[in-house]
């Protein structure tokens, strides 16, 4: 999971959310198990105050380092990009839509698949994989809030926040 | 990386690459499908062949019934040996295409000349229709790489170029790209493609709900054949499981024929998954098949059945399934299956991806050339299996 913050990008590990959090398994949470919570808070899907224990004295450190990383996901200025390999078909419809690819590659514009390492999207092995994130539109220079990918992902593989 | 020709499906992707090191297969461009198929290739077996060619020419040679079935995994060259080989042992040639629903799909769009060629829709497609067809599911690379995403000589903004339209029965992933999204009632089709022919030809007027769609969504779905300087209408395997596919082929024929009666160009391409279904398609319209039905195969008409690169146990009905399996079956193709298990004898080769040689036929009757590239091994081909096979039985039976 990769996200922009600042001037530039960070990625936020499962695992260091994991260990902030009380690790008892309470299941008094939707995600029911602490791992599963800290994944989902890396997606973006969930926020640390989703904790109960962490509401509890004891864990004010831990629950100000957690919102401090994920803050960046909650401003205006962050942005990432999901693609759940799980849900991807390689359809290639991300890699044609996407107007870096285009220009990276101009014959993915007429449907070819991409072959170099300077798309922002390239189908390895039958799924797509981000390869050039920080190209993407949606990063600085441009900043643009471009969706293509996501709009046109048949299977809802790509997420955009 | 070495470019590849992929046979995972009918849409034969010519624009992929692929290495094997080891056990390890990587590959760019291929689809989930297409890798998957790559993998499971890569890891096929292929040992002697002699004594399995003598035992399967015996067979052969002593049948005095023989149906040659399969081809739609083939190779046109592969199908050009087995129809050699069927008149040498005077057996007779067939295929699914022939039968049930493929018979269908396969009926008289192509001899009626509706179809076109999948990079002139690239080029001109400007209202793409999927009818009961969800390439999401299927033909995954068919949206991206010719009717819906792509730019083209009159499509410069790629699908902002186009209207999508998708008929269906449910909603489909497919309906996601889509502009117009029309789900029917199972079985209404040829009603709807009859409200549309009425309505372009002015002979109707639609203001209320029909088959459950909104009138206002069905005029602005009408409006797209009518603003569109070229229709392209991709029908897949949704038709025929809705019961009356006759109907519903001639009620697209008929919508064909009226936008062109317009000074509109407008084309009819089927969605078949099966790599070569067109190579086979062409020898049947070239007279080379015999017709066949279901009821041929499960009547115990043949003795012994030559089945060529498809698992046709797998396949075909229960009870058609049910009947061959009790027929004495000789196998040949890829490693795997009911029916590899199920032969009598089966004799190994190389599925086409490894091969590298050969051509098959696209959905729109353009052959694709197949390249070979380092795990392609010689003589290890279903055209060099067919070839001894017949020099084996033209011993046995002068």
């Amino acid at each position: 999971m990769f996200i922009y913050y600042g001037d530039k990008t960070v990625k936020l590990n499962p695992m260091e959310l994991y260990n902030l959090l009380p690790k008892t398994n309470c299941r008094l949470c939707e995600p029911k198990t602490c791992m599963a919570f800290a994944t989902k808070l890396t997606l973006g899907d969930i926020s640390p105050e989703d904790c109960p224990p962490l509401l509890e004295a004891g864990f004010e450190k831990n629950l100000q380092k957690l919102r401090e990383m994920v803050a960046p996901m909650l401003s205006a200025e962050a942005t990432g990009i999901k693609l759940d390999e799980t849900k991807c078909t390689g359809c290639n419809n991300c890699v044609v839509v996407c107007p870096v690819d285009v220009a990276a590659e101009p014959s993915t514009s007429e449907g070819k698949a991409a072959m170099s390492k300077d798309t922002v999207f390239r189908v390895e092995n039958g799924i797509s994989k981000i390869i050039n994130l920080e190209k993407c539109r949606r990063f600085p220079p441009d900043r643009l809030n471009c969706r293509v990918c996501e709009q046109y992902c048949c299977t809802d593989a790509i997420e955009i926040w | 990386m070495e470019d590849i020709v992929c046979n995972g499906c009918s849409l034969l992707c010519d624009d992929v690459s692929a290495e094997v090191s080891g056990k390890t297969v990587n590959s760019l461009g291929l689809c989930k499908l297409g890798h998957a198929h790559l993998e499971a290739a890569v890891k096929h077996k292929i040992g002697s062949k002699d004594k399995d060619l003598e035992k399967a020419a015996e067979i052969l040679a002593s049948s005095e019934r023989l149906l040659l079935y399969g081809w739609a995994h083939a190779t046109n060259e592969a199908i050009e040996e087995g129809l050699k080989l069927a008149s040498t042992l005077k057996g007779h040639f067939a295929s699914s295409v022939q039968m049930g629903s493929m018979k269908a799909m396969s009926h008289s769009i192509h001899s009626k000349g509706l179809d076109i060629d999948l990079d002139y829709v690239r080029n001109n497609g400007e209202f793409i229709i999927y009818w009961g067809a969800d390439p999401s599911e299927s033909l995954h690379r068919h949206p991206s790489r010719f009717a819906v995403l792509p730019r083209g000589e009159k499509i410069p903004e790629g699908i902002e170029s186009r209207t999508i339209g998708v008929v269906d029965v449910r909603p489909t992933e497919t309906m996601k790209m889509a502009n117009h999204r029309l789900i029917l009632p199972a079985g209404s089709d040829a009603k709807l493609l009859d409200l549309i022919n009425s309505e372009i030809e002015g002979k109707s007027s639609i203001k209320e709900k029909v088959l459950g769609i909104p009138g206002s969504e069905l005029v602005g779905f009408v409006r797209g054949f009518q603003k569109s300087d070229c229709t392209v209408i991709f029908y897949g395997s949704g038709i025929i499981n809705s019961g009356n596919q006759e109907a519903i082929l001639s009620g697209i024929e008929n919508l064909v024929e009226v936008l062109r009666s317009t000074g509109k160009e407008a084309y009819a391409l089927p969605m078949f998954v099966q790599p070569n279904t067109m190579g086979v398609i062409n020898a049947s319209t070239k007279g080379k098949h015999q017709a066949t039905s279901f009821e041929r195969l499960t009547s115990g008409e043949f003795d012994t059945i030559l089945v060529v690169s498809d698992d046709a146990l797998a396949n075909l009905p229960g009870p058609v399934a049910k009947a061959l399996a009790k027929t004495q079956i000789v196998y040949v193709g890829p490693p795997g299956g009911l029916t590899d298990k199920r032969a009598v004898v089966s004799i190994h080769t190389m599925d086409t991806i490894i091969a590298g040689t050969g051509t098959m036929t696209r959905v729109d009757m353009k052959d694709i050339q197949f390249k070979k590239w380092a795990a392609t091994k010689d003589n290890d081909t279903i055209v060099d299996v067919l070839q001894k096979l017949k020099e084996h039985v033209s011993k046995k039976k002068p």
